[in-house]
């Protein structure tokens, strides 16, 4: 334990000592009156600290005797982790303040789960891995339930708590079962122990490790509480679920497949398929019944986490990098889609019925063409970047001879397409309705139109993240 | 200048068809005539300074691909000499004749823009035909076939109103895609074979493909002989021979103009040229050519006895165009392709007249067509009532026997009959009799509709009698100019196409047997336009010289391919045909003659005679006005099977299968499991934990089973 | 498979005894016992007096706060055992990491009163 280990570290200490002292700080002071202020600062210090590390960090580095990994592909994941929650935490500002729901805890406690997330995506170790797990859990839990004085979003954060603490449970014996087998935590000693020929105890473990992992990026059929979640959550909570954890979830799960079972990458490839597989084709069908966005986002999001699984499925270097493309443009297209949700309001209370949507376009021209680009990006419509996402992983998945899995996905996105489609048929030919409120926060317009315009040009050269993804790839899978 | 020639009808197309609303209709319109009509008079000077030496004049590079390397060029020699001002000929003067006859169309509602439609599409017509029959290349061919095939499905379904056309215009197209198969069948064949769509490469090679056997469908074929009937069989969609000639008739729905521009002078002679071109590949084709022969010669009967009782003016004349086609693939299949051209050069003219001159009746007429209803118009139209006569003069074969005095169709017809007598095959010799026979016939429906349309009495609506009138000038001067060339064609220039044989081979630029002979004798003293040949003869004389042709065509300087058509040393059909015994030359005389009385005996002497005749033989009556019954056995043949299996496709297998799967899957089973999935997701937590143990079982199951061979 | 049957041998055999032993218990009460139920016997207890309410009344949410904060607090000097016993052999790293973590606890600690977590009113 040196003072180099502390340096690689430094990014997750200075997060975690920030958030600890402005608590201290905003219990001492003015309590709820700082939040804005709060806000506002740990989006910059994210954001900042989103900055360092993309521009710092340099080649391999390994803390703590390999517990903490910082490579390009943790990097690469923090980056895109870090600045997802500022943009969540800028443009859910203005949502909570409205709704007396800005408690100064809310961005430390977003702070702290991106510190989790961070461990997650570095973790080196077991052990580590199950640290950066749960803190990062917890803090989505409480935040789940912030708005207490309502019965949904108290649901929403117990269902979360129950079930998730089941997934650890069943990661946690997954891992002691690794930890029986392979006589070790660490994901150096666990890949030798699994190099060609893995025992049956430790593919157990594998199994329940990816099972616990399967809960936190929500595939199926450890997906049930991510609808329920998502409805009742606050949106700008909503928003934060859809993005930074489904990322460090994904980098996580790349992490232990790769990092600690690198060598039997058929054993683990088939579940990642099956499960990539039923993602895909339950977010797709069953998205299609909902009438509310939020749901309907979250079914959308299990779809999308079957295609980044499917990336992961093909065991590849290309297929690790196909998936960080993926969750990359995944999380833009989120950001810029709750965004408009967010401002989603008629008479000032929030809608999230897609009926509202009906004639959108004849109110707000420019802002439904937005929502358009972004709704065909998600579908997968050349020529967003959306269709590109989809057309590395599906790449991916018939290079690594699973051209059944790629043609699966194909039929599923066929099937969600409708679903997105339908809101475009809404904004543009829906019956009339009361129009939606013409306000919008700055910071949402701002980021929705951003997300678009990223959509469309970022059909040039996907606005360069294929360099640092490929680098990412080849740092994990060696 | 042949470019100029080639382009200027596709520059008066682009201006005439996009152009118009910008310099107005007339000008459009006579913007494209005044371009053919430079066309045809640069093709004339052409034509006339030809040295008969083959020329390329490249133009761009066409395709490359792997090893197929082509250039777009121009292959200048006498075949495209010819065809180029028999198509620019006719087709100026189509143009010129439109002016007037496409004046005021009734088809059309007042205050409708046709014209320029239907001059764009003329010249563009123009501009496919003489990229076809300027090709150097197979493809390039092709690609003027195929243009010729769309502008002639445009001007059969001009009058897009009408049910008929439109209908006329699909048969037109569909018939001729079996023909085209054929012949881009041919095309691969030979690309295969030879690796070269280029006609030198594919000529040269022509001895070797003899003796190249070639796999395909069930049996092992000759190469030449299997190529050449491909081509044949294009050939044959293309100019309406025989099992393919059913498009032809009913292309008479198109304006007038059309049915003599495409339907007789040119498009339909694209087939004849295309043998007559490939003639290297012909001439080493011995089965081929004479399945050429029989279906030529079975097509000349056959189109001839329909055409003794059609009604239709245009319908007459369209059955004679068939018939005569027919003469003209007997020629080239017994190897005179020069009689081939000559009658295809000759019968542009008078055929070109004689639909001119129906469209000048008609236009009289009010656009009655039935001849039952015309007579005595001797009087109304004289200027086109004397265009005809000459056409039918022509057409008929009039001239003094045993000279070379008469219309263009007396010499060229009989060079072709002689030709059949003069091939000395059993194959021959049926076309020599059938060609007589149908040499009646034409005799007889010709004059048969001479006589019916201006002898006689009048007949039908007597107000369109009265109201019959002569064509404008724009109408009646093509039918001069034409005349003209009915009367004159044959006499002028019986010696280059059907001449002494030396002066023949001169024409087309072919080294003759004298001048190789010469070559041999001369010891390579004089500049021949033989290399390498002259050496290896010495003076041994004919004979030996003849004999050494015989043994290896090739060796002996005949190079195939050199000069514009080929004829191979043992084929000496013209000659015999020169040597023919007199009651041979005199036979197509008299069969004219015996139609000709006839005729006049059934339609001005007795004019019951035809009423009872075809009472009394009832079935054949009903069977030649039917068409021998072709439309119908096609119809139950292929047409109700194919379109039977297109509504089934259609209704059962697109409708009920595909659009039902896809219908029922988006409709039926994506719902269903959306309903599911709904259902399932209850709300109550321990339905969610259930679903994750029940994934966690399936899981462990799966790797269990799948896994644990470990 | 067979080394890892017999290494958990020893556990299903414990396992086995376990619910062996608690089954005989049970059945044995059942079948031997003598059963002479009277009022007096199957009243809730024998002597004092009735239950006047539901046992399962619910309870102040404030003392499963208090509780939870002392299972926070019992686990840290649960932890503290352990490095207690151990702290010769962990050295300075260990010692600071121990302040470390008493001190994020500490900030919690700290939260929570001036949150008001531990006053009862």
């Amino acid at each position: 334990m040196t003072n180099a280990d502390f340096q690689i570290l430094l990014p997750e200490i200075v997060l975690a000592v920030f958030a600890m002292a402005a608590l201290l700080f905003a219990v001492y002071t003015g309590k709820d009156k700082t939040a804005p202020m709060l806000t506002w600062i740990t989006a910059a210090i994210l954001a900042a600290l989103a900055v360092w590390i993309g521009w710092n960090g340099e080649g391999t580095n390994a803390a703590f005797g390999g517990m903490f990994v910082d490579d390009a592909f943790s990097r690469f994941a923090k980056v895109v982790i870090l600045i997802a929650a500022a943009a969540v935490l800028v443009m859910g500002e203005g949502y909570m303040a409205k709704r007396n729901l800005l408690r100064f805890e809310y961005p430390l406690l977003i702070a702290l789960a991106a510190v989790g997330m961070m461990v997650m995506v570095s973790a080196g170790d077991l052990i580590a891995l199950y640290m950066g797990l749960e803190l990062q859990s917890l803090s989505l839990y409480v935040v789940a339930a912030l708005r207490r004085d309502s019965v949904k979003s108290t649901e929403a954060g117990l269902k979360y708590f129950v079930l998730g603490a089941l997934s650890s449970g069943l990661l946690l014996y997954g891992a002691s079962l690794t930890y029986g087998f392979a006589g070790t935590t660490m994901f150096t000693g666990i890949v030798e122990a699994a190099a060609h020929d893995i025992p049956l105890g430790l593919l157990f473990g594998l199994v329940f490790i990816l099972m616990g992992l399967a809960f936190k990026v929500s595939a199926v059929p450890f997906h049930m509480w991510t609808p329920d979640v998502y409805e009742g959550s606050p949106t700008p909570v909503t928003a934060f679920f859809a993005t930074a954890p489904k990322m460090a979830a994904m980098g996580l799960f790349a992490r232990v497949v790769h990092d600690a079972f690198g060598g039997v990458t058929a054993d683990w490839g088939q579940i990642v398929a099956l499960l990539s597989v039923a993602s895909m084709f339950l977010g797709a069908v069953a998205a299609i019944g909902q009438r509310d966005i939020k749901r309907l986002m979250a079914y959308s999001s299990i779809a999308h986490m079957g295609f980044a699984l499917m990336g992961l499925a093909s065991g590849t270097e290309f297929g690790v990098q196909a998936m960080l493309i993926y969750m990359a443009i995944y999380v833009t297209m989120n950001v810029g889609t709750f965004a408009f949700i967010l401002s989603m309001q008629r008479d000032g209370q929030a809608v999230t019925d897609i009926g509202a949507l009906n004639q959108y376009s004849k109110t707000e021209p420019l802002k439904a063409l937005a929502v358009l680009v972004l709704m065909f990006s998600l579908a997968g419509v050349p020529p967003m970047v959306g269709f590109f996402g989809k057309f590395y992983v599906l790449q991916a998945a018939v290079q690594a001879d699973m051209a059944w899995l790629a043609v699966a996905g194909v039929i599923a996105s066929v099937i969600g397409a409708f679903y997105y489609l339908r809101i475009v048929y809404f904004m543009y030919f829906g019956e009339e309705t009361d129009p939606l409120d013409h306000a919008m926060a700055p910071a949402q317009w701002v980021f929705l139109m951003a997300s678009a315009a990223i959509m469309v040009l970022g059909v040039v050269n996907l606005l360069g993240i294929e360099g640092p993804a490929t680098a990412a790839a080849a740092a994990l899978v060696n | 200048m042949e470019i100029t020639i080639l382009f200027a009808p596709l520059v008066g197309a682009i201006i005439c068809g996009f152009g118009w609303k910008l310099i107005g209709e007339d000008a459009a319109t006579w913007v494209s005539t005044g371009l053919l009509f430079l066309a045809m008079l640069l093709a004339w000077v052409v034509f006339l300074g030809f040295d008969g030496e083959t020329r390329q004049i490249p133009i761009m590079r066409f395709v490359e691909s792997g090893s197929l390397s082509t250039e777009w060029a121009i292959r200048l020699d006498r075949l495209t000499a010819i065809m180029l001002i028999v198509v620019t000929t006719v087709s100026a003067l189509v143009h010129l004749y439109s002016q007037g006859y496409m004046a005021n169309d009734s088809q059309f509602r007042t205050g409708e823009s046709y014209r320029p439609r239907f001059f764009a599409y003329l010249s563009f017509f123009t501009f496919a035909m003489l990229a076809l029959v300027t090709s150097d290349n197979l493809v390039q061919m092709f690609f003027g076939w195929e243009g010729v095939g769309v502008a002639s499905y445009l001007l059969i379904g001009f009058y897009y109103r009408k049910p008929t056309a439109n209908a006329a215009a699909i048969k037109a197209f569909v018939v001729n895609r079996i023909g085209d198969f054929g012949f881009a069948l041919a095309i691969f064949g030979l690309f295969y074979l030879t690796d070269s769509i280029s006609l030198d490469v594919v000529f040269e090679a022509a001895p070797v493909l003899a003796e190249t056997q070639i796999s395909f469908l069930w049996a092992d074929w000759n190469a030449a002989n299997l190529l050449a009937f491909l081509l044949f069989v294009g050939a044959m969609g293309k100019s309406a021979q025989l099992f393919l000639h059913t498009w032809l008739p009913d292309a008479m729905e198109g304006p007038t103009p059309v049915s003599a521009l495409i339907h007789a002078a040119t498009m339909v002679t694209a087939g004849v040229f295309l043998v007559c071109r490939m003639s290297p590949l012909f001439e080493f084709a011995a089965d081929a050519k004479t399945i050429v022969v029989y279906i030529g010669a079975m097509t000349a009967f056959f189109a001839a006895t329909v055409g003794l009782v059609q009604n239709d003016i245009k319908r007459v004349i369209a059955y004679s165009t068939c018939s005569q086609l027919g003469y003209m693939f007997v020629a080239a299949g017994v190897g005179v392709y020069s009689a081939a051209m000559f009658h295809l050069f000759t019968h542009a003219f008078f055929k070109a007249m004689l639909f001119l001159g129906a469209g000048s009746v008609i236009h009289a007429m009010h656009h009655e067509q039935d001849m039952r209803n015309y007579g005595a118009l001797r009087k109304k139209i004289p200027l086109t009532f004397w265009a005809m006569m000459i056409g039918t003069l022509a057409i008929t074969g009039v001239g003094i026997p045993l000279t070379t005095i008469g219309f263009a169709g007396f010499l060229s017809k009989d060079a072709i009959i002689e030709s059949a007598w003069g091939a000395h095959t059993s194959a021959g010799d049926f076309a020599f009799w059938l060609l007589v026979i149908a040499a009646m016939f034409t005799s007889f429906y010709s004059w048969r509709l001479i006589f019916m349309t201006f002898f006689g009495e009048r007949r039908g609506d007597k107000h369109t009698h009265e109201h019959a009138h002569e064509s404008p000038w724009t109408m009646t001067v093509p039918l001069g100019v034409l005349a003209v060339g009915s009367v004159l064609a044959g006499m002028v220039w019986l010696s280059p196409f059907f001449g002494d044989h030396d002066r023949v081979n001169k024409f087309y630029g072919v080294p003759t047997h004298g001048e190789v002979r010469h070559a041999a004798t001369t010891g390579g003293q004089g500049d021949t336009v033989m290399i390498g040949a002259s050496d290896s003869h010495d003076d041994e004389g004919d004979n030996a010289a003849a004999g050494d042709h015989e043994g290896d065509p090739a060796v002996a300087g005949w190079t195939p391919g050199q000069g514009a058509v080929f004829t191979h040393p043992d084929n000496h059909v013209m000659d015999n045909a020169h040597q023919a015994p007199k009651w041979v030359k005199l036979s197509p005389f008299i069969a004219m003659a015996i139609g000709f009385v006839t005729a006049w005996v059934f339609y001005i002497g007795l004019p019951g005679i035809p009423g009872k005749l075809a009472a009394i033989l009832r079935p054949l009556y009903l069977f030649l006005l039917n068409k021998w019954y072709f439309d119908e056995l096609y119809d139950a043949i292929f047409v109700r099977p194919a379109k039977w299996l297109g509504r089934f496709l259609w209704k059962r297998g697109d409708g009920n299968i595909i659009d039902g799967f896809l219908n029922g899957v988006a409709l039926g089973v994506v719902p269903f499991f959306t309903r599911a999935a709904g259902r399932l997701q209850s709300g109550y937590i321990f339905t969610y934990a259930l679903a994750m143990v029940v994934g966690v079982v399936i899981l462990v199951t799966w790797v269990t089973l799948a896994g644990g061979s470990h | 498979m067979e080394t890892l049957a017999s290494d958990y041998l020893p556990i299903l055999i414990f396992l086995a005894m376990a619910v062996a032993l608690g089954l005989v218990l049970i059945l044995a009460a059942v079948i031997i016992a003598v059963r002479r139920p009277d009022p007096e016997k199957v009243s809730a207890y024998e002597c004092g007096f009735n239950a006047f309410d539901d046992a399962r009344m619910k309870f102040d949410v404030r003392f499963y706060l208090v509780s939870i904060l002392f299972i926070i607090f019992d686990l840290e000097v649960a932890f503290l055992f352990p490095w207690a016993v151990a702290f010769k052999d962990v050295g300075l790293v260990g010692f600071w990491s121990m302040m470390v973590f008493l001190g994020v606890l500490t900030v919690g600690f700290a939260y929570e009163w001036k949150k008001g977590a531990l006053e009862w009113e």
